[in-house]
């Protein structure tokens, strides 16, 4: 497998990624970014392979640094024991696009078991990479991770779309909620909080499809300011409908949507578990509560909110996001350089 | 700053308060700061823990009009300054070695975010009833909570700050500070927090062996209570459901019939036979896991209710004559 490069040639170092069937969402917009950015292209190749967790043996890969987007359970620990034994050589990063305080929270009663399986499987690799700040946190918390192992990478599916859209205006009256229908992303919560919500003109609309689809159709029924729409080719252009984005998430470990709705200039209504604690810090509101009362209040403050303040408001979510496609890269960049400079580097034991 | 805080909710708890803080300030482990909050009380509460404040540089006395128990431990919450906050309430004790025994178990122990003992029983006079409450320490899991409540009682427990912020919040229309317990409930408040905490973070909840809370038993007022108990303990059920279906639905059917079997013992103890026997039927019904899991307190709950039904009270041994959870 060894190439011959032609001695004058900069060696761009090739990075494989590899992610499996069962990714979705915020995953695969990242991986397309990846995959189509020129700025990221220019300092390595990084190229995207979908493998089978499920698999025994790891596949011939062409690569200098591995970068796994795996998702980790105890079917997929033999993959992983086969990539490290096969490539001993290269270094090698996970990327923990799942696992979260509130998702163990929520799925988890055994809690110690699932512990040491992460541990495990996380051994394999030179360094962990959280999606989030607060993700990163709760891995060192728990002591699932060290620190001097961990990386913050901050997802990305790049935001230059969203930033070119207009400023919403005015108070909010089109709220969207946007994502999976699953338990996860408490649009059941949502709904019955909408349906206390009195605010004259007031709309909800909830983007994308899921498991939850009837159960949410069935919420919502009777009360005509509530819509469903699929997911758009164009996530901005959907965007453009609402004034406000809404997650009360159980668990997200990063929440690609809340960046979105920053760079869009929307306002942005979170639960603040895990990952979205990250955007309350660059200026999301936050419900702590996780009762519909609880979210009816808050819809019903975040639409009387005076429109001068709420621009600025807007404003200032926009500017603590516009540099989010260049800290992705740099993200990158820096896990790139640092392991194939050490490829030892704090590799573990 | 001292590292821990022990919050006392006292509410008309003249006759008890002295000792519980004297309990408290001789606790082995000194760097402590011990905050009563009386709740709004018409007796000589605030008079007695301000004598112990003038005695102690670490007692401290906060007044409030009446929010009760939740209300009064959500004050005490708020004005803590340490890393580890403990409860105890103003008719309990606290072993001399209990919060040393804390501090080094949530040291040694970091995924640990709620640490408990057992609990030995004492009666109105603070005589020991030969009683215990040796609930599961270890492998705590969140259907362990809701079935059984290891934590037992609300003198028992001594979390971490990091852990009960993680289930703060300010409902619509509180102004002034955070609930951690929710005040809507003027029961079953303890197991709703704990719940919430078992199903909303990650932090474990882990015992440390001994009985080092002595628990006091009031014989008095256990007959009617029962009924708003239960109605309190199905409000958490429908409250906290939402959080987690699946486990709701897998997990109540069992976890109420422990807690008709609670109430039907409850209903032994105030003398009730009828109302027992009513209520331990029902328990069985519901679910086989109190008669599988444990089968000698089950079926002596039934034959203690079927003894007081048909021949009354004066055929019961002592224990029951007072009570047991």
């Amino acid at each position: 497998m060894t190439q011959i490069l032609p001695a004058a040639a900069p060696a761009r170092l090739r990075v494989v990624h590899l992610v499996d069937d069962g990714n979705w969402g915020g995953v695969t917009r990242g991986m397309k970014f990846l995959g189509r950015d020129a700025d990221l292209a220019a300092s390595a190749q990084h190229s995207v392979v979908t493998v089978s967790r499920s698999a025994l043996s790891a596949p011939a890969l062409e690569a200098d640094v591995i970068v796994s987007h795996l998702a980790i359970s105890w079917r997929a620990l033999p993959f992983l024991t086969a990539l490290r034994a096969r490539y001993a050589h290269l270094p090698m990063a996970h990327v923990e696009h799942s696992y979260c305080e509130g998702f163990v929270a929520g799925n988890v009663l055994h809690r110690l078991r699932f512990q040491t399986l992460l541990r495990s499987a996380f051994a394999m690799f030179d360094r962990i990479c959280s999606v989030s700040a607060a993700q990163g946190e709760w891995l060192v918390a728990r002591g699932l991770v060290g620190r001097e192992r961990l990386q913050v990478l901050r997802s990305c599916g790049g935001v230059a779309d969203f930033l070119d859209l207009p400023l919403a205006e005015g108070a909010p009256r089109a709220f969207g909620a946007i994502g999976r229908f699953d338990r996860q992303k408490g649009f059941d919560l949502l709904i019955e909080a909408f349906r206390r919500v009195a605010v004259p003109g007031a709309t909800l609309t909830l983007v994308g499809d899921g498991p939850e689809r009837g159960r949410l159709e069935a919420l919502a029924a009777g009360d005509p300011r509530i819509g469903f729409a699929g997911y758009s080719a164009s996530p901005a252009t959907m965007m453009r409908r609402f004034d406000a984005v809404v997650m009360p998430s159980r668990w997200e470990a990063y929440g690609l949507v809340a960046l979105e709705a920053m760079a869009a200039g929307r306002d942005l209504l979170v639960s603040g578990v895990d990952g979205l604690a990250d955007h309350v810090g660059r200026g999301a509101r936050l419900c702590r509560g996780r009762e519909a009362e609880d979210w009816a209040a808050a819809l019903t403050d975040l639409a009387a909110q005076d429109p001068a303040q709420a621009c600025a408001r807007r404003l200032a979510g926009r500017a603590a996001v516009v540099g989010a496609e260049a800290e992705f890269r740099a993200g990158y960049d820096r896990l790139v350089r640092d392991l194939s400079a050490a490829p030892e580097l704090a590799r573990a034991v | 700053m001292p590292h821990a805080s022990i919050i006392v909710p006292a509410f008309n708890a003249e006759a008890t308060l002295d000792a519980t803080l004297r309990s408290l300030r001789a606790q082995t482990f000194t760097d402590l700061e011990i905050i009563v909050v009386d709740d709004g009380s018409s007796d000589r509460t605030a008079r007695i823990a301000a004598d112990h404040a003038g005695e102690d540089g670490r007692v401290q006395l906060v007044m409030q009009a009446n929010r009760g128990l939740a209300g009064a431990r959500n004050s005490g919450i708020q004005v803590a300054r340490g890393a580890i906050i403990g409860f105890c309430d103003a008719d309990d004790l606290w072993r001399p070695h209990k919060l040393a025994a804390h501090v080094r178990h949530l040291a040694e122990a970091p995924a640990v975010g709620l640490s408990f003992s057992g609990s030995a029983l004492i009666d109105g006079a603070g005589q020991p009833l030969g009683l215990a409450q040796r609930p599961r320490l270890w492998g705590i899991r969140p259907d362990h909570v809701f079935l059984r409540n290891p934590v037992g009682n609300g003198s028992a427990a001594v979390l971490r700050r990091a852990a009960l912020d993680a289930i703060a919040w300010r409902p619509a229309g509180e102004t002034v500070r955070d609930w951690w317990f929710d005040e809507r409930f003027r029961q079953s408040e303890d197991i709703e927090c704990w719940l919430r905490l078992a199903l909303t973070s990650d932090w474990q909840i882990e015992g440390v062996p001994g009985t080092l809370t002595a628990y006091r038993v009031n014989p008095a007022g256990l007959s009617a209570a029962g009924g708003r108990q239960l109605a309190a303990w199905e409000r958490v059920v429908a409250k906290l459901a939402p959080l987690a279906p699946d486990f709701f639905a897998r997990h109540t059917p069992a976890a109420r019939a422990y807690q008709l079997r609670y109430l039907a013992r409850r209903a032994v103890s105030a003398g009730d036979g009828r109302e027992a026997l009513r209520l331990v039927l029902a328990s069985l019904r519901l679910s086989r896991h109190p008669l599988v899991n444990e089968p000698a307190k089950t079926l002596v709950t039934l034959a203690a209710a079927l003894a007081l039904r048909l021949f009354g009270a004066a055929v019961l041994p002592a224990p029951f004559a007072r009570r047991s959870a």
